[in-house]
């Protein structure tokens, strides 16, 4: 009986022993994902069958909340190991000490074809041109059409300016009685508004912030020229083919414009490709069988091009973390050809050799076209003003003109005003 | 002496509590709101820069539209029509007409509902309701009182009605039931010799109901005043202070300031200065309005 216990007991010391061991030798990293669980989770699964000493434990935020909350946790040393963030976050997260730079990590451990291989570099780097950020995903906005609507009101061509996006609209709302371009133009701090405004400008060869050959910066538009951008905007909203309902939609993804767009409400719309896809998905689901009535083109053309922001996100690495090689080893592993091709399919790698393997098909086939004429948001990132400034103030002063509280000269006038009380912040 | 040593001894555990508690955060934010501290650089702290921030939040041409929307429609707009309408729900759900249909326990158990709904769910609620393909557009659409839908989020002028609504609808009921509570403790015999001595209803309603009220709708109109006031949630998920800055209040703006513009030092300022507001209002409304009504009432 006694001899039986103490074996009992060995064996029980030896396995405590061993998982002990095996626990020591595990290690757990934390990963902050602002979009959907069930877009990654695949991902993070494979990751964890090929590396059994690394558990990776998924956190979610919205986007909204995400910076915010990641800067007031690393400002004392907690917070997740690996972050999702957008493009424009990465220099001023890294100049605040809140991210680790990654020059060291790519140095021991490259991703395949070199950091040379992805887009947005520029953005990865803060000001003493450190690496803080490994571009994950990129896109940019582009036109959505419901092509029944089109043919209903007799529109052969997409419409290639500015112009002839107006009359389109127009048009549209005329023959058939929806809406014709249904753009969000609520007010919030991060409106869409902004977007489809920077598109306007860029397009016509302007931006609201330039940077000087002396490398300080300038505003780089007058009050006539956010009047004229204001004027135009409104003037969907003043003749109702974008309906006044709109004003109180702020995100491309307002569910309004969505089901709109859906349900044959709404002939026009603009987004990233990853909504575009859901209203694909939505529209498949409710009409199973039916072709696709959607074709997407290119932004419209203003006096000098086309434009859009090359948007994207990037993974970087909280500066407090225990584990930077466990974390990089996931970095980059969620950056492979493995991921986007088998699980992280609603997004476009930013890695320029995986980026021409990708079958856009020929609804996404305006999203490729108007990757050629995307643009990083250049001044406006690296400029002395924090980008989400200037996207709050654009969107507050839109929002004046499209509610009808203000004239769009009054209110050019004090966007220019209030964008210029935040220039002397430089240094 | 010895008995005075006793008792500070006995009180300074809850006192150090008490002074950690508040003091400190309050102190805290304070000394934050005389710096320029960023969001972006919290680890290296801010620099000193005096009252430059209290300057700036005074010369700034927003601010007395942010303090009039708090004043008037958070706070003044929506805690007179939560007294009020708390007042007659309270009065309806201890009426003997609710008693002899025998629906005073539903009424009640209704009422609880929006109470217990949080403040986004009833935010989401309403955003659905007053949708302009919603339920209250289809209604009034319906009865031909409008002739095309209303987008009353977007829409200058039934914006902050719109929100004052949410805030009413999600919190009226707990004052009604807090003066319902204060209605059953009127002696019936008071209403009886009322009665007998010829007084009316609405006589009856202002010389003994009203007075036994008071001290109850004193307390709830000076929470209610304090909670509104500093209230974020039902602007911020509703309007996200649009249409332009139309509904944007000083607890929105304080979000702002720390959030979008990283200003963590302005917006520090942004919030003593909401904080003397009610600090001065509830001294005022202590010292000359609640004293002399509950020595009146008691």
């Amino acid at each position: 009986m006694f001899r039986s216990s103490r074996k009992v007991l060995i064996l029980l010391a030896a396995s405590m022993t061993m998982s002990g061991a095996a626990m020591a030798q595990s290690t757990t990293i934390t990963f902050r994902f602002n979009d959907t669980e069930a877009e990654i989770r695949g991902a993070i699964d494979e990751f964890q069958r090929q590396n059994p000493d690394i558990k990776v434990d998924l956190q979610r935020i919205g986007w909204r909340d995400a910076r915010n909350q990641f800067l007031r946790e690393a400002a004392v040393g907690q917070g997740p190991d690996v972050v999702h963030s957008a493009q424009v976050w990465v220099k001023e997260m890294g100049d605040a000490g809140a991210t680790l730079a990654l020059d060291s990590l790519l140095q021991q451990s490259p991703p395949p074809n070199q950091f040379t291989d992805f887009v947005a570099q520029d953005l990865a780097k803060n000001s003493a041109g450190k690496i803080f950020g490994l571009p994950w995903t990129t896109d940019t906005w582009a036109m959505v059409y419901r092509s029944d609507l089109l043919k209903e009101a007799g529109i052969a061509t997409l419409p290639q300016t500015w112009t002839e996006l107006r009359q389109a609209s127009a048009e549209i709302f005329k023959k058939t009685g929806k809406a014709g371009f249904g753009f969000p133009a609520g007010s919030s701090a991060s409106g869409a508004i902004w977007f489809l405004a920077t598109s306007y400008w860029w397009s016509n060869g302007k931006a609201l912030i330039v940077a000087k050959n002396d490398g300080a910066y300038d505003l780089g538009l007058t009050a006539e020229d956010i009047a004229e951008c204001m004027k135009y905007f409104k003037s969907f909203v003043d003749a109702g083919d974008n309906p006044k309902a709109n004003l109180a939609a702020s995100d491309a993804h307002d569910p309004s414009i969505l089901q709109a767009l859906v349900t044959g409400n709404q002939a026009i719309g603009s987004m990233p490709p990853n909504t575009y896809k859901q209203v694909l998905e939505a529209y498949a689901t409710a009409n199973p069988g039916k072709p696709l009535p959607f074709v997407s083109g290119p932004f419209p053309k203003g006096s000098v091009t086309r434009s859009s922001n090359i948007g994207g996100r990037m993974l970087v690495i909280n500066a407090h973390t225990k584990y930077p090689e466990a974390a990089w080893k996931f970095v980059k592993y969620m950056s492979s050809e493995e991921v986007f091709s088998k699980f992280y399919r609603t997004q476009f790698p930013a890695q320029r050799s995986l980026l021409k393997k990708v079958d856009f098909g020929p609804e996404l086939k305006g999203f490729a076209e108007q990757l050629e004429y995307a643009r990083s948001w250049g001044a406006y990132a690296s400029g002395p003003i924090p980008i989400g400034s200037l996207w709050n103030l654009a969107g507050r002063g839109f929002g004046m003109v499209l509610s009808g509280q203000r004239s769009p000269d009054e209110a050019a006038k004090e966007l220019l005003q209030e964008v210029r009380k935040l220039m002397p912040q430089k240094s | 002496m010895r008995s005075r040593l006793f008792i500070f001894a006995m009180l300074a555990p809850s006192f150090t509590l008490l002074v950690l508690f508040y003091a400190y955060p309050i102190f805290k934010n304070l000394t934050m709101s005389f710096t320029d501290l960023s969001l972006l650089g919290m680890s290296r702290g801010g620099n000193w820069i005096g009252l430059d921030n209290y300057r700036e939040i005074l010369q700034s041409g927003d601010f007395g539209h942010i303090l009039f929307n708090t004043l008037i429609w958070l706070t003044v707009t929506s805690v007179a029509i939560r007294l009020l309408m708390g007042l007659g729900m309270a009065v309806l759900l201890n009426s003997t007409a609710l008693k002899r249909l025998r629906m005073q326990t539903i009424a009640r158990l209704a009422l609880l509902i929006p109470w217990a709904t949080p403040p986004i769910v009833a935010v989401v609620i309403w955003r659905w309701l007053l949708d302009p393909q919603g339920a209250v557009n289809r209604a009034l659409l319906g009865l031909g009182i409008l002739d095309q839908p209303v987008a009353f989020f977007a829409n200058v002028r039934t914006v902050w009605p719109a929100i004052v609504t949410i805030m009413v609808w999600n919190t009226v009921p707990l004052i009604a039931l807090s003066l319902l509570s204060s209605l059953q403790s009127v002696p019936e015999e008071l209403y009886e010799a009322a009665e007998l001595e010829g007084a009316n209803q609405w006589q009856a309603f202002r010389y003994i109901t009203l007075p036994f009220l008071m001290p109850a709708i004193l307390v709830l109109g000076l929470m209610s005043v304090f909670w509104s006031f500093n209230n974020f949630v039902y602007v911020w998920l509703a309007t996200g202070a649009g249409p332009g800055t139309l509904t944007n209040v000083l607890a929105t703006e304080v979000y702002i300031k720390a959030f979008v513009d990283f200003r963590l030092g302005y917006s520090s300022a942004i919030g003593m200065v909401m904080a003397l507001v009610m600090a001065v209002f509830g001294a005022v409304y202590l010292r000359l309005v609640a004293r002399r009504q509950l020595e009146e009432s008691l």
